[in-house]
């Protein structure tokens, strides 16, 4: 309440005549009260200073005027939404001030801060065309019921409307100033430069604000009205004097300082020229000096000072590349596409250069379909969107992670041209270059991985989206795609949307299917399963580890299943899986190929004799390893997860012998003379941790094995049908324990349990 | 209650099933169709049309009667067509090519009345809103557009906007699967479906995006609640996502923002989605050839229909149509319905040129034996009618009208008449007074 008071009594000291007081009053605003006045109710204060503001706006001495512009300037710094609501009166004020002292009753530093709180004013007028998305973004984040009613008090602006006279009437008096400024500036004055800078900038405000801020909310009904183009034909009569000025050369022999600034008023001068510009009329007699202009700036001939400098402020114009290329006639198009290339190519990628160009080469690939436009002919200009093209993969690896956001634009671009699918050829081709993004695999060493590790998740699945649309996509591609599928450091859900794309992508016919196969088998082959031995914390993380390998086992293959007749997908796989598992990859990988298998294998089975012989090889071993590791744990475990465990590993080999008992017959004849230890074909220990050279725990691996088969009903009805087998086993044993010289008494007592638990079984 | 008959069409090569939804007994099958997704439409209740995937060359589309099972009608448009809609009235067909183009047959003709590119890739999904005005139609490039029956045949509106479309929503990274609308005509909310895991509600009046919704999986059929509170989502992990519209957005369980909950029965992966006409019963084809219908009150499945091997790519729930009714209980019924239905002539393959041909009413047998039949005869009667008089300007109300004009032609007239009376009176006073005054000038000189 009293913070009202205050400002209540401070106000009236706004145009005090003593310059002491008024600087104090300042002071303390700009130091006190604006600053503790965040919060709170912003529009009673307002209110409460504007009235005296404006009162010393009017206030005849020069100095009070110009003290109270520096006040409001301060307002209008903390609270924008000020300039929204009292704009047609502070335009007003301003035009009064600008006309009256014709710019050189006073020195020219006051009116430098008048003509930049100008500047800063005309900045909060809606004009911006670009800051569309980020606000719908918010309005989808928002909003919460769908069907509500939309409050549309943010967006609203009729608060301009009104002002737009005034602005209009602005326009001649900042002209005559420029006029009035130009001989001092050009004699480089510094002052005088900077007052030109404003005025130029507070015109390309309000010529903005007329060519694209008034329309934005007519946009929103159905029917586009068509562009305002009444206001533009008065804007640029009333400019034609800028227009005349332009291009400001230097008078004679300059410094490098000089051209910079004289660059930089030139800029701004084309910007305006080009937001006004008609191209429906018939061509202005200025375009030609304007066009020559962009040329030269784009090829770098005007400015002697570094690129940064260059590109810092050219910046602007290059969102009305596009527009030009599509109007002007050949002999210039191919001229400023040639430039705008050569710009594009040698910028520093992670420059905010690089992203205006590449909106800008994304609005010109696209040109055919947005445009109705007869006079562009196709062939000149698809040249130059092939190298364009040809650099976005190449932006893509030399981006890295360092920025996220020009990354993301990247990835969008390439993921709209992979959509359109009118340059497949060159699309196609860039998958050699993307493979680096991804991950590489120098020669048989390890993986390295690419940027796109490094990402964040969003980013990696719009990429992991671009993948669907190659029209074929190239085995080495999917190669690199597969390695970082093998990271542990990818997310999880991202490896299953690797999965779910690339099978979308087989399905629609982009994939070959060995390629698809191969990339299968090769995830399954090589994921590493971290291995489960270890501490009590580490088996925490291990377990997650080997959780999710499972359901990627068990997603692909659904993907299988999927992948078209299971017959005949099944006689491509089998020799590779087949394969693969002689190769002994570690348990869980084995236990995941066997899978594989059974998805697609029928009963009785369709696996031919060769692979049978191969299986059945490797299967014992794999089941002694599946006991053994097991039997560790069993321990520390309860009952019922050890056995769904080992169910889970066993239940492949089980379903196997369902279906091909001479697989069966097979294993079990390598069993028996796995006891006796003479032979060790499928004795090498899959995993490095298992080694058994002793008879006891060869024994109990394989009783281990039988009395699993015990648990199973189906295969030990199967197992009595190989009397022979199994008493050739309790033979081996037998013999073993007779030969017992290498066995300790505590050994061979254990040795002689099995062999009873086996023999009550059998 | 009426009748309901689900119609169930595979991508293998199976026939299309068709079953009543109360009783579950099985009605013809439709021998021969092997459809792409939304490739299947009944075509206002008359006959069955479907696109085919076989020959991909080539396109073909079939047509089947209600009371038999071959193919009738066959026509080969000029590419292979992935989905077929047409409007509630079955005055037209619309397809979708794999080339990105569409195209829109008159039935009655089978004449190509229009095809233009809509999109870059393969058409994947096409509806009709509500009120018939508007034509969605989503893509594999991603896009999702909307096109208004008006705007595609009003050459000077295409000049001035630049485009055919009204809306082009580029949102979805991957391809578009399903497109839903909901009620309100052209300010109806759409609700499209793609591979990229998200579903996304779009206002056809704003054209705007309203809500973006990430499922854990793939998303192919989306059915949207009469009622528009909630939508129902099936997705390729065998799940129908319940996802909702209009209450507060809570993540309360681990499926994501917006997602209430799910109807799942372990099964595989949902190809197709309708609601049937009480808007209760859901029903969904999946991946593994079985149609079942979900109570979605109770959550629980109430029946299941077994199709074919092949994932049910299509689902319709239609009113019965007459000729399906048996014999013995509606008997004249049952045969005039059969007698009625006739099939239009196959598609056209081109659009024809010759423009000779007149102007053709068609007026569709009536699919709803109950009503009396001559009802649209009437009203094309007296239409003609009107419009004979109108051109002989015959009608009384014609000859009233012109009699009007007359009498108030014959009030100006005489109006003016008056005016020049009185003109020529002043004229003639002025004379005579200045000639008299004249003649008094020269006698007094």
């Amino acid at each position: 309440m009293h913070k009202l008071r205050v400002i209540e009594k401070l106000r009236e000291r706004m145009s005090d005549e003593d310059k002491v007081v008024r600087e104090t009053l300042y002071q303390l605003l700009k130091t006190v009260i604006f600053p503790a006045w965040k919060e709170g109710n912003q529009g009673t204060f307002i209110s409460l200073m504007m009235a005296y503001v404006f009162n010393a706006m009017t206030h005849l001495m020069i100095d009070v005027r110009l003290m109270a512009f520096k006040t409001f300037d301060l307002v209008i710094q903390h609270y924008p939404v000020s300039f929204s609501m009292f704009a047609e009166k502070i335009i007003q004020h301003y035009k009064e001030i600008l006309q009256k002292n014709q710019f050189n009753l006073h020195d020219k530093g006051k009116l430098k801060s008048v003509l930049a709180g100008l500047a800063y004013c005309l900045s909060l007028l809606p004009c911006n065309t670009t800051d569309n998305n980020s606000s719908t973004d918010n309005a989808v984040a928002d909003r919460r019921i769908l069907h509500a009613f939309e409050s549309e008090t943010h967006k609203d602006h009729s608060g301009f409307s009104s002002a737009e006279k005034e602005l209009k009437s602005l326009l001649p008096i900042l002209i005559s100033g420029i006029q009035d400024f130009m001989p001092s500036c050009l004699a480089m004055e510094t002052q005088s430069y900077d007052c030109v800078l404003s005025i130029l900038k507070s015109i390309d405000l309000v010529v903005k604000f007329f060519v694209n801020g008034k329309g934005r909310s007519a946009k929103q009904l159905k029917v586009s009205l068509p562009s305002n183009g009444s206001d533009q034909v008065v804007l640029q009569k009333l400019l034609k004097k800028l227009f005349v000025l332009f291009p400001l050369n230097p008078t004679h022999q300059s410094s490098e300082k000089v051209e910079n600034r004289l660059f930089k008023l030139n800029v701004i001068v084309s910007e305006i020229f080009f937001c006004l510009y008609d191209w429906s009329a018939p061509p202005s007699v200025f375009l030609d000096k304007f066009l020559v202009f962009i040329i030269d700036a784009l090829s770098e001939k005007v400015v002697r000072s570094g690129r940064a400098f260059f590109q810092k402020h050219f910046l602007s114009l290059i969102p009305f590349i596009p527009k030009l290329v599509m109007q002007v006639d050949n002999a210039w198009k191919s001229h400023i596409l040639q430039a705008f290339t050569e710009v594009f190519k040698k910028c520093d990628p992670e420059s905010s250069m690089k992203l205006v160009c590449l909106s800008a080469v994304e609005e010109m690939l696209f040109i055919k379909t947005s445009w109705v436009s007869p006079n562009t002919s196709d062939s000149e200009i698809v040249d130059f969107q092939i190298s364009w093209i040809r650099e976005i993969p190449l932006l893509l690896t030399l981006l890295g992670d360092k920025n996220p956001l020009a990354t993301k634009d990247v990835l969008r671009l390439q993921l709209h041209l992979a959509q359109c699918g009118t340059h497949t050829q060159e699309v196609d081709n860039m998958q050699y270059t993307l493979r680096e993004f991804y991950s590489t695999c120098p020669c048989d060493g390890d993986i390295s991985y690419g940027p796109f590790m490094k990402l964040e998740r969003e980013i990696q699945e719009l990429s992991v989206c671009c993948l669907y649309y190659f029209s074929f996509m190239d085995p080495s591609l999917l190669q690199s795609v597969a390695g970082c599928c093998l990271s542990h450091d990818l997310d999880p859900s991202l490896l299953f949307r690797f999965l779910e794309v690339l099978n979308c992508a087989y399905r629609a016919g982009h994939i070959q299917i060995a390629d698809y196969i191969s990339f299968l088998i090769t995830l399954l082959s090589r994921y590493q399963v971290s291995s489960e031995s270890g501490s009590l914390d580490v088996e925490i993380c291990v377990k997650s580890n080997s959780e999710l390998f499972r359901s990627v086992t068990s997603a692909v293959c659904s993907c299988l299943h999927q992948i078209g007749d299971d017959h005949l997908v099944f006689k491509m796989l089998e020799g590779a899986v087949v394969d693969q598992i002689s190769n002994k990859p570690p348990l869980e990988n084995t236990c995941a190929l066997l899978r594989m298998i059974i998805t697609l294998d029928t009963n009785p089975t369709k696996l031919c004799e060769q692979s049978i012989l191969k299986l059945g090889s490797v299967l014992t071993g794999y089941m002694i390893d599946v006991v053994s590791s097991l039997g560790k744990e069993d321990c520390g475990l309860s009952n019922g997860i050890h056995t769904s465990r080992s169910r889970y590993y066993i239940l492949p080999c089980f379903l196997l012998f369902y279906r091909s008992e001479k697989i069966l017959n097979h294993v079990l004849n390598v069993m028996s003379s796995f006891i006796l230890g003479n032979d060790s074909p499928t004795f090498d220990g899959q995993n490095g941790h298992v080694v058994m050279i002793d008879h006891l725990n060869r024994i109990t691996a394989v009783v281990g094995i039988l009395l699993l088969m015990n648990e199973d009903a189906k295969v030990w009805q199967m197992l009595q049908c190989y009397k022979k087998e199994t008493d050739s086993i309790l033979q081996n044993i037998l013999t073993v324990m007779s030969d017992g010289d290498n066995l300790r008494i505590e050994e061979k007592h254990r040795v002689q349990c099995s062999y009873d638990r086996l023999k009550r079984l059998l | 209650m009426e009748d309901e008959v689900v119609l169930a069409s595979s991508s293998t090569d199976a026939a299309i099933g068709c079953w009543d939804l109360r009783s579950g007994a099985e009605h013809l099958r439709y021998r021969s169709c092997a459809s792409p997704s939304h490739g299947l439409v009944s075509v206002a209740g008359r006959f069955l049309a479907s696109s085919q995937l076989r020959d991909s060359s080539s396109g073909s589309v079939l047509f089947w009667s209600w009371n038999k099972p071959q193919v009738e009608v066959k026509s080969f448009p000029a590419e292979a067509i992935n989905p077929l809609a047409c409007n509630s009235e079955g005055t037209y067909i619309v397809g979708g090519g794999v080339s990105g183009d569409i195209y829109l047959w008159e039935v009655a003709t089978g004449r190509l009345l229009k095809k233009w590119h809509g999109h870059y890739r393969a058409v994947t999904c096409l509806v009709f809103s509500m009120d018939q005005s508007l034509l969605i139609s989503g893509a594999e490039d991603g896009s999702v557009r909307v096109w208004s029956l008006l705007m595609i045949f009003d050459e000077e509106r295409q000049q001035r906007s630049g485009h055919l479309y009204e809306y082009s929503f580029t949102e979805h990274a991957l391809p578009v699967t399903d497109i839903v609308t909901g009620y309100g005509g052209s300010n109806a909310i759409i609700v499209s479906a793609s591979q990229d895991r998200t579903c996304k509600v779009w206002s056809l009046a704003r054209g705007t995006l309203l809500r973006n919704i990430v499922f854990p999986s793939v998303i192919d059929a989306v059915a949207l609640d009469p009622g528009e509170h909630v939508f129902y989502a099936g997705g390729r992990d065998g799940k129908i996502y319940i996802a909702e519209l209009n209450s507060l957005g809570k993540s309360n369980n681990n499926y994501g923002l917006h997602i209430i909950g799910t109807l799942s029965d372990q099964s595989k992966a949902i190809c197709s989605l309708a609601f049937a006409l009480d808007g209760l019963q859901l029903v969904a084809g999946s991946e593994d050839g079985f149609v079942r219908v979900w109570d979605t009150k109770t959550h629980n499945i109430i029946r299941v229909f077994k199709h074919a091997k092949g994932p049910v790519n299509n689902i319709l729930v239609i009113r019965q149509p007459p000729a399906l009714y048996p014999r013995t209980s509606a008997n004249n019924q049952g045969l005039m319905a059969r007698k009625q239905v006739s099939l239009p002539p196959p598609l056209e393959k081109f659009t024809s040129i010759d423009e000779h041909s007149d102007l053709s009413i068609y007026i569709p047998p009536q699919p709803d034996y109950q009503r009396p039949c001559d009802a649209t005869y009437a009203t094309v009667d007296t239409m003609n009618k009107q419009i004979n008089e109108l051109q002989q300007r015959g009608s009384c109300g014609a000859s009233e009208m012109e009699i009007e004009r007359l009498k108030a032609d014959n009030k100006r007239a005489m109006q003016m008449i008056q005016q020049w009376k009185k003109m020529y009176e002043n004229l003639h006073q002025f004379c005579v007074g200045d000639l008299l005054s004249g003649e008094g000038d020269t006698s007094t000189v």
